[in-house]
């Protein structure tokens, strides 16, 4: 059999669904070494005619052909633990299937979005369902067994955060920005408006700035008059990813941003900040104070984004541009061929 | 599975198409090795046939030859059978007519009639009837006349006469060996 499916060639499809499109991506194997690529953009978070018509083209060519998928479950997330017994105390896993990774962190999601998916995408069959937390550990996985660090993908619905110390997952949370900006969207425009204007006027008067819940989450990171220490700062100075910061300038992230995307990176940043502020909350987890984010981003962010965590949060910011179809294609890879 | 929530369906080559491309091929091979496998009963048989005919034939023609020898012979008896039929019926007349030459005067009383010889035993009246009325004829006939006489009691005289052609007639047995 082995012999049959080496002369075979293989070809892994990967779809992300976005907001209200899909991407398809393709990826043609031959002998372990990938020979082509196609991708296509769909107008659609479900599957549709064009879609089915474009991967089938591909899929009639091999028997060995895999489909995959990056789950986009509102109920996933990720816990600090494989055993059992202990996996309760972060999440009821009644209603949720979860996958060990390293014997050290698990990812999970809900069972019924998991047979929605398949159900969704029967015409064409599901192979893989991949967690967004297996993408971003993959993704980072040159910086997760540093010290520890806060990773996060971004996509156009969700958020997954997670924090990482030498391959070790400290803590994780899967955010759906639609939920919580039905409840908070308006309160945080508002926010931003009037630091914009306030800003047009005579500069930033902290003082006039109303605060709200996620500012008051700001004292818990201690005053910036609190940091009269020089030798703490220069503590910070030593934690920055040199590296990094080389590869990120040389990327460069875009400067010039709409007002809409202005709202939706500040929206990401309470977000993230929130997530944060839980963690450091959290009796769970051991309160590491986190200087370094990394950010795999797969929708396009602003600079402004990173001055958010950089001014806000004296974080250290380290944005990474990232092909969702191709990690979760490589994932899907790395199943198959290794 | 490292990564994902489900595990892959079950790849195989044998798509659909391929189990039908299969079936077909294997069809059509059992047809092919069926006929093959027919078609080499029928050359065995064939074969077997062969060599029972060929056997025949070698019969049929050893015993064509033994018959046609069989009638070589029969022919060669059939000849010889009217050779002798021939030779008897010459004979027959050859008797009839050597009774005819006899005399009425001339009593025989005994003849040997050999392949080539003619003994005759008789009582003639005296010598001059017997060498005019029978000796002459028997001479005209015969290459070699003896005769010899010794007297009876009442004067006749008891003869016998010897005659020899040296002509050899065919026998069968003479036949038979020649044909050897």
């Amino acid at each position: 059999m082995k012999f049959l499916e080496s002369l075979y060639i293989k070809v892994f499809v990967s779809i992300v669904v976005e907001k209200e499109a899909s991407d398809v991506y393709i990826s043609i194997y031959s002998k372990n070494k990938l020979i082509d690529s196609y991708e296509e953009s769909y107008d659609t978070n479900s599957i549709d005619e064009k879609m089915i018509s474009f991967i089938k083209s591909y899929t009639k060519e091999t028997p060995y052909f895999y489909i995959s998928i990056l789950d986009n479950s509102k109920n996933q997330g990720a816990i600090p633990t494989c055993s059992k017994n202990l996996m309760s105390n972060y999440h009821d896993m009644s209603e949720s299937t979860h996958k060990c990774q390293n014997s050290q962190w698990t990812h999970f999601t809900s069972k019924n979005d998991l047979y929605d998916i398949e159900r969704k995408y029967q015409d064409i069959g599901i192979d893989f369902i991949f967690s967004p937390f297996s993408v971003l550990s993959n993704f980072f996985k040159d910086k997760i067994d540093g010290p520890i660090g806060v990773f996060v993908l971004l996509q156009g619905e969700s958020i997954s955060l997670s924090v990482f110390e030498n391959s070790e997952l400290i803590y994780a949370q899967h955010l759906d920005m639609n939920i919580i900006q039905d409840t908070e969207e308006f309160e945080t425009i508002d926010t931003v408006q009037d630091i914009m204007m306030e800003g047009e006027d005579d500069g930033i008067d902290l003082d006039s700035v109303e605060a709200d819940e996620e500012m008051d989450s700001l004292d818990d990171f201690g005053d910036i008059e609190d940091l009269d220490d020089l030798d703490d700062i220069d503590d910070f100075d030593k934690t920055e990813d040199v590296e990094e910061e080389f590869y990120q300038e040389s990327d460069g992230v875009p400067e010039q941003e709409s007002e809409e995307t202005f709202n939706e990176d500040y929206q990401r940043f309470t977000h993230i900040q929130k997530s944060i502020h839980n963690f450091y909350e959290d009796s769970n987890y051991d309160s590491e104070f986190l200087e370094n984010i990394y950010i795999a981003d797969a929708v396009g962010v602003t600079s402004e984004l990173k001055r958010y965590f950089e001014e806000e949060l004296f974080m250290n910011v380290y944005i990474r541009q990232i092909a969702l179809t191709t990690e979760v294609s490589e994932l899907a890879v790395s199943e198959v061929l290794t | 599975m490292k990564y994902s929530y489900i595990a892959p369906r079950t790849k195989t080559v044998f798509t659909p198409e391929v189990k039908l491309m299969l079936t077909f091929f294997s069809i059509t091979i059992f047809m092919l090795l069926s006929t093959y496998a027919f078609l080499l009963f029928k050359e065995y048989t064939f074969l077997s046939d062969l060599k029972s005919i060929q056997k025949s034939q070698s019969q049929l023609q050893t015993d064509l030859s033994k018959m046609k020898d069989d009638i070589v012979f029969i022919q060669k008896e059939n000849d010889l059978a009217k050779s002798i039929q021939t030779k008897n019926l010459v004979l027959k007349d050859s008797i009839t007519n050597l009774f005819d030459l006899v005399p009425q005067r001339i009593t025989l009383s005994q003849a040997k009639l050999d392949t080539n010889s003619l003994v005759l035993y008789g009582i003639t009246p005296n010598k001059d009837i017997y060498n005019f009325m029978l000796g002459a004829p028997l001479r005209s006939i015969f290459h070699r006349t003896y005769s010899s006489f010794y007297p009876v009691g009442n004067g006749w005289l008891r003869f016998v006469s010897t005659n020899y052609t040296d002509d050899d007639l065919p026998t069968l047995e003479g036949e038979a060996d020649n044909e050897n």
